[in-house]
């Protein structure tokens, strides 16, 4: 059964992972690839329920592993369908061979990702390695911070991944439990807002037995740097994409983002967080109270990382004194010996004129709660180096210094 | 909107019984889904089988091919030899890409995304994927009988990276990652998976068979009948490889026989609507199992000992398929009975057969 019904305009109390499902429901998708793990898993539950109601026409594909849910969408990608996948944690590590194969393809397939850390041992809690260990695959990615964020990036997601000038895969992110698993008002659209907004999937090459086309011959080297050069193109052309939808959305649905960085109470601010995902909620809790105090922080949150904005985050960081850099991922070994994102953050900075102090905090692993004093405690090191000039210590493993 | 109902193909089986005219049979379809001038070796088993399939299934079909030998030796600089949509995935991916691909259609269809009949999905995995790192991705496909055909075709080992044994390599057989060595002389220790019945037995409800390049019509037709099976279909397929066997080009065909008159590769069908196997298929012949091996380099090594070990594993295929075992392949059985293959007698035997 093809299901059609106009649904009108309303808010619900829904989790992170719900406000996915409903953002695939209102997508329309033809395939669903799913595989249980925490805690993305409630995104699928929701789904199966959808199909079973007859409130999502879809073909739900109870997958053998995530490298088999990865394969089927990539299939059903190129026959033309619109597909919806998603995992958590090692389910994203293990599903590792196909990201750059799609991306490759330009299949347009969108990932669903509620973090968590990566083991051992088994860890529920929300951490960022999962993801962003694949951040150089070609795909398309950046974090929500809330449920109603969750559900806009979905739609905003496939409107820029299926445009013909872009045609990649997307990972849209949110943080497991902080976001997959807290209830909070989403507001779901007129369907015929995102009829409006979101026009049906027609990839320019399919599968298509009326018009035969070969996907992913075998090359020789020589043939590989335009190839390559073309995916590379793709990524640095979804810039302005990703600029037209999210004005587009802002239009259709009264919701503006900064497609890159959103920043918080950052005018005046000496120092301040870059972050990404559910912690953006706590910091700007805490950062409201610390202005209370006089203190002049800030908060900045990245959007998103690929295509990472390096000139806007040269932009906006080269205002502060010093940047505090909350990781919540694993980079061991890296840059900082921390977290990857300081290397980012770094680099952007590189040729700015006013370069801020760059701190590295490597805070709220493994999953746990970043939580007020722990911000406070950052603020303090942050202003302890601005007084200084320098910096003494790259990298702080909050918790556990003084 | 109501959903609109999926039309499928069904394609007509070709009149003629597996004996006599097995090369030539006037209702073959003229179209060529998979046409010359890939890069495949002379006498290339696989290809062989790749053109009967495709031949078989017409133009109204999809092709997905795991990495493998089919993958590399076809598409190589970019061009490829399909005349339908064609699509590499990843050789763990056999039957989880072919899952996808027919959710697709289904799914388009249904809501009016595309109009037509649903096409044949066939997948062409090599037994590498299909036996070993593709395994779990395929049996997911046949479980949840996506309307798709998986082939196999076997050739044995994995040939693309060079001749590595895989799980469908036979016992006594020399590959690089099995040769033969004074502490290891037969080389191949382990006897193959039984991947045909293993899939049968796991998906009843599949339509599964295994067929060999020796005998064209009975594989097109069972291409025909996987295809006209509502739901997954699987196919085992016997398909030399005369680079990693080492035989003469022009024998492909002949092997294609022998090793199903040795009784080394069963040939039989699973039918899903009685849940029984179907053993009426008999070779002309049943022959010893060393007149299979003698004709490839690969077996050169075997010591009477092994070549009896061989034959008792046919001789138990034979049993399984129902049939009495004459007296000679008993015979045959015993290492007393035969010899070396690097003896002089058994080099004049290779001589006389040439």
């Amino acid at each position: 059964m093809a299901t059609a019904t106009e649904v009108k305009k309303r808010t619900v109390r829904i989790n992170g992972c719900v406000a996915s499902a409903q953002a695939a429901k209102y997508a329309d998708v033809d395939v669903i690839a799913a595989y249980p793990i925490r805690p993305y898993t409630a995104t699928m539950m929701a789904l199966a329920q959808m199909v079973a109601n007859g409130e999502l026409d879809a073909e739900y594909i109870v997958a053998d592993s995530e490298h088999s849910q990865l394969s089927i969408s990539h299939g059903a990608s190129s026959s033309g369908a619109r597909v919806f996948t998603g995992s958590s944690g090692v389910g994203v590590q293990f599903a590792y061979e196909l990201y750059s194969p799609i991306s490759g393809s330009r299949m347009p397939v969108q990932m669903m990702i509620a973090d968590r850390t990566l083991d051992p041992p088994g860890d529920f809690g929300s951490e960022h390695t999962d993801a962003l260990s694949t951040r150089d695959m070609g795909w398309l990615m950046g974090w929500a911070c809330d449920a109603q964020e969750a559900f806009d990036n979905h739609l905003m997601a496939y409107r820029i991944g299926e445009d013909p000038r872009v045609l990649l895969p997307q990972m849209v992110c949110q943080d497991g439990f902080f976001v997959s698993h807290i209830t909070s008002d989403v507001e779901l659209p007129d369907s015929g807002q995102v009829k409006e907004f979101l026009p049906p999937y027609k990839h320019p090459y399919p599968l298509d037995p009326r018009h035969p086309v070969s996907h992913g011959p075998q090359i020789m080297p020589e043939q590989g740097p335009p190839l390559q050069l073309e995916r590379a193109r793709a990524m640095e052309g979804a810039v302005a994409v990703i600029e037209e939808v999210h004005d587009e959305f802002a239009k259709i649905f009264g919701r503006r983002y900064d497609p890159w960085v959103e920043e918080y109470m950052t005018d005046d601010a000496d120092v301040v967080f870059f972050l990404q995902g559910g912690h953006a909620v706590t910091a700007r809790f805490a950062i409201k109270h610390m202005r209370d105090n006089g203190l002049k922080v800030g908060m900045v949150r990245l959007r998103t990382i690929r295509p990472y904005p390096t000139d806007r985050v040269n932009e906006v960081l080269s205002k502060f004194k010093v940047v505090g850099v909350i990781e919540t991922n694993m980079g061991l070994g890296s840059v900082s010996s921390g977290g990857v994102l300081y290397g980012e953050v770094c680099a952007a900075l590189y040729e700015s004129q006013h370069k801020p102090l760059v701190l590295s905090f490597m805070a709220g692993m493994g999953g746990e709660a970043i939580v007020l004093d722990e911000f406070y405690w950052m603020a303090k090191k942050m202003t302890e180096a601005q007084k200084r000039g320098k910096i003494e210590k790259r990298t702080h493993w909050v918790g556990f210094e003084e | 909107m109501p959903a609109i109902e999926v039309e499928r193909q069904i394609l007509p089986i070709l009149g003629s019984p597996n004996q006599g005219a097995r090369f030539y049979n006037p209702d073959l379809p003229s179209s060529e889904p998979f046409v010359p001038g890939h890069r495949t070796c002379a006498g290339c088993g696989p290809s062989i089988q790749y053109r009967m399939t495709s031949k078989a299934a017409g133009d109204n079909t999809i092709l997905v091919g795991p990495t493998g030998c089919m993958y590399v030796a076809n598409s190589s600089y970019l061009c490829t030899p399909y005349n339908v949509p064609w699509a590499h995935t990843q050789i763990g991916s056999a039957g989880s890409f072919t899952a996808g691909v027919a959710a697709a259609y289904e799914a388009m269809i249904r809501k009016g995304k595309w109009k037509g009949a649903f096409p044949n999905i066939i997948c062409e995995a090599g037994d590498g994927s299909a036996s070993d790192i593709g395994l779990a991705s395929i049996s997911g496909a046949l479980y949840r009988n996506h309307d798709c055909l998986i082939i196999c075709y076997d050739n044995e080992q994995y040939a693309n990276t060079g001749i590595q044994a895989s799980s469908r390599t036979p016992y006594g057989g020399m590959t690089t990652f099995s040769p033969p060595g004074p502490m290891v002389p037969e080389a191949k220790t382990l006897f193959p998976k039984d991947l045909a019945r293993m899939m049968a037995a796991g998906h009843p409800h599949c339509y599964v068979a295994t067929a060999s390049v020796g005998y064209p019509i009975d594989l097109m037709n069972k291409v025909r009948k996987g295809l006209n099976h509502k739901g997954a279909a699987y196919l085992m397929i016997y398909t030399p490889c005369q680079k990693g066997f080492v035989y003469e080009t022009p024998r492909s065909i002949d092997l294609g026989r022998l090793v199903v008159e040795c009784g080394l590769y069963p040939i039989w069908e699973w039918n899903p609507e009685k849940r029984e196997y179907d053993y009426s298929f008999r070779p002309q012949n049943m022959r010893p199992v060393s007149e299979y091996l003698k004709l490839q380099g690969r077996f050169g090594h075997l010591h009477a000992e092994h070549i009896a070990k061989l034959q008792t594993f046919a001789n138990q295929q034979w049993k399984m398929m129902g049939i009495e075992l004459p007296e000679a392949l008993i015979q045959a059985a015993d290492a007393k009975n035969l010899v070396n293959m690097a003896t002089a007698s058994a080099a004049e035997a290779v001589a006389q057969t040439l």
